[in-house]
């Protein structure tokens, strides 16, 4: 195959550049085209990253190849559940949440979701603009969250602080900027927080049990296996980070797609029924969560296109990349809503496969829906058409939309 | 035209049954059903777009034989 050649050579970047590129957020879709062609991996000493469609899917599906078994510096002190777990006891796991979160049962949230997501634009809709990073993105998720909970709305404070306290250390001290150990004292911090607050609500709901999560956590029951205390503990850790940015990341790029693409928010405000295929692809093209949690090769490994992988190594594959490949998608650069054939992977693949993804797609086309429903005409407001997007999950910081 | 679903690789992604709930149907964990009748062939084109969303490649069209 002639390709290998070019798919092993030397990357023509300096390495410092090359990868600066990569957290490169504003427009990573040109990027991955080039990392696409001119090389299926780059490698450093420490981890090699993986863009080649083809590579990500072995690595993902292999997972006795690649263990996810990785340390994540977020401060936890045990590995989150099931992230950081590896099958067979991934697998146990996964059968007591995957019926929690299956979309026959997050559909019994649509009520819910609606009223939460309208009483956000309530709040601003007569203001003509709004801040929609911090005055729906950001708040929307943690609302959503409360209500699988059973807590009340003055808990919200308390859920943004967590997620600041691990995703924006910044927010909690400012000191926090891009110093290491500052970001690693207010994690912990942070994290420590995180298990007393959930292990008063297990205590509570152990004593009088509701209809919300972690009841149904305490009652589950797959084969005599049960969730303990410290299980529950890892894995609501894990829901505040993966569950609250995420979303709040995905509404900040959809909606300055739109506000930017009025032919595409038109096709949404005038016809509603094609949201859900206009999810699917602003996911594929936004990619908000660009790459997996490194996998760590557990003995020398050969990837599919023929590149070597050391025992030890840990991969780093990207989504972002494979969901705007030639081959799977045809016309990969193209934005549309018709697409009839959209096999991405925003919510990675495997078996780690997002946990989450029936709820995030619903709380992503129910705000599409409400909004273009009350909001049909907006833009991005004048004087702020600089669009920040900073390191991390691809994401838009102080996002001002005006109608 | 029989389909076949592999449920090894299925992971859950939903897109089968979400875009043609008349052939797919998820079970109780939100993963495709194994079990799918034959598709009658007016179903085909609607069957094929199960086949091409889904991101594992899990699903395939038995071979004739199968
Ligand atoms: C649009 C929003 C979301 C995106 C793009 C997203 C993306 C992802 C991705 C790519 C993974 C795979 C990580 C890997 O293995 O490398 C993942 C895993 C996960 N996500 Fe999400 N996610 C979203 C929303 C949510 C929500 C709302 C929840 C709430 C429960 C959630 C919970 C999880 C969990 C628990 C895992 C780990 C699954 C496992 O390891 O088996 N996610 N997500
Ligand atoms: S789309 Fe594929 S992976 Fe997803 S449920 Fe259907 S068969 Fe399984």
């Amino acid at each position: 195959m002639s390709g290998l050649e070019s798919e092993v050579a030397a990357v023509a970047l300096p390495r410092e550049e090359l990868l600066a590129s990569l957290y490169e957020m504003a427009k990573p879709q040109p990027r991955y085209r080039e990392l696409l062609a001119d090389h299926g991996l780059v490698q450093t000493e420490a981890v090699a990253f993986s863009f080649d469609r083809e590579n990500t899917q072995f690595v993902l599906r292999n997972h006795d190849l690649f263990s996810s078994r990785v340390e994540m510096h977020l401060g936890n002190v045990r590995p989150l559940i099931p992230l950081n777990v590896d099958p067979p006891g991934h697998s146990k796991y996964r059968k007591l949440l995957d019926p929690m979160f299956a979309p026959r049962r997050m559909e019994a949230q649509e009520g819910d979701l609606t009223k939460r997501a309208n009483k956000l634009i309530d709040a601003f809709i007569d203001r003509g603009e709004c801040n929609f990073t911090e005055d729906f993105a950001e708040l929307f998720p943690s609302m959503v969250f409360l209500g699988l909970l059973g807590l009340p709305e003055d808990e919200l404070p308390m859920f943004l602080r967590m997620r600041n306290g691990i995703l924006h250390p910044e927010k909690i001290d400012p000191n926090a900027y891009g110093d290491f150990d500052v970001i690693a004292q207010v994690r912990k911090a942070m994290g420590q927080e995180i298990y007393e607050y959930f292990g008063d609500l297990v205590d509570r709901r152990r004593l009088e049990p509701g209809d919300d999560i972690i009841t149904r956590f305490l009652d589950a029951d797959v084969d005599g296996d049960k969730l303990s205390k410290e299980d529950i503990l890892d894995i609501m850790f894990l829901f505040v980070i993966a569950g609250l940015d995420t979303v709040s990341d995905s509404l900040t790029c959809f909606f300055a797609y739109l506000a930017t693409h009025p032919n595409h928010r038109r096709q949404i405000a005038q016809d509603p029924a094609i949201i859900p295929s206009a999810v699917e692809e602003l996911l594929r093209w936004e990619t908000p969560v660009p790459s997996g949690v490194p996998r760590v090769a557990t003995r020398d490994v050969t990837l599919p296109k023929g590149q070597k992988i050391a025992a030890g190594c840990p991969v780093s594959v990207s989504y972002g990349a494979a969901d705007v490949e030639q081959e799977a998608f045809g016309d990969p650069f193209e934005v549309r809503f018709d697409r009839e054939d959209n096999p991405h992977i925003a919510f990675g693949a495997g078996v780690h496969r997002c946990l989450g993804s029936h709820l995030a797609r619903r709380e992503l086309r129910i705000t599409l829906r409400e909004w273009h429903r009350r909001i049909p005409d907006y833009g991005l407001k004048p004087g702020h058409e600089e669009l920040e997007y900073p390191p991390g999950l691809r994401h838009v910081k102080d996002l001002m939309l005006s109608w | 035209m029989k389909l076949v679903v592999n449920t090894e690789v299925c992971s859950g992604h939903g897109r089968c049954y979400s875009l043609v709930p008349e052939i797919f149907e998820p079970d109780d964990n939100g993963y495709c059903d194994p079990n799918i009748a034959d598709v009658p062939p007016e179903l085909e084109a609607r069957a094929m777009i199960g086949v091409n969303n889904c991101p594992e490649d899990a699903i395939s069209v038995a071979k004739d034989g199968d």
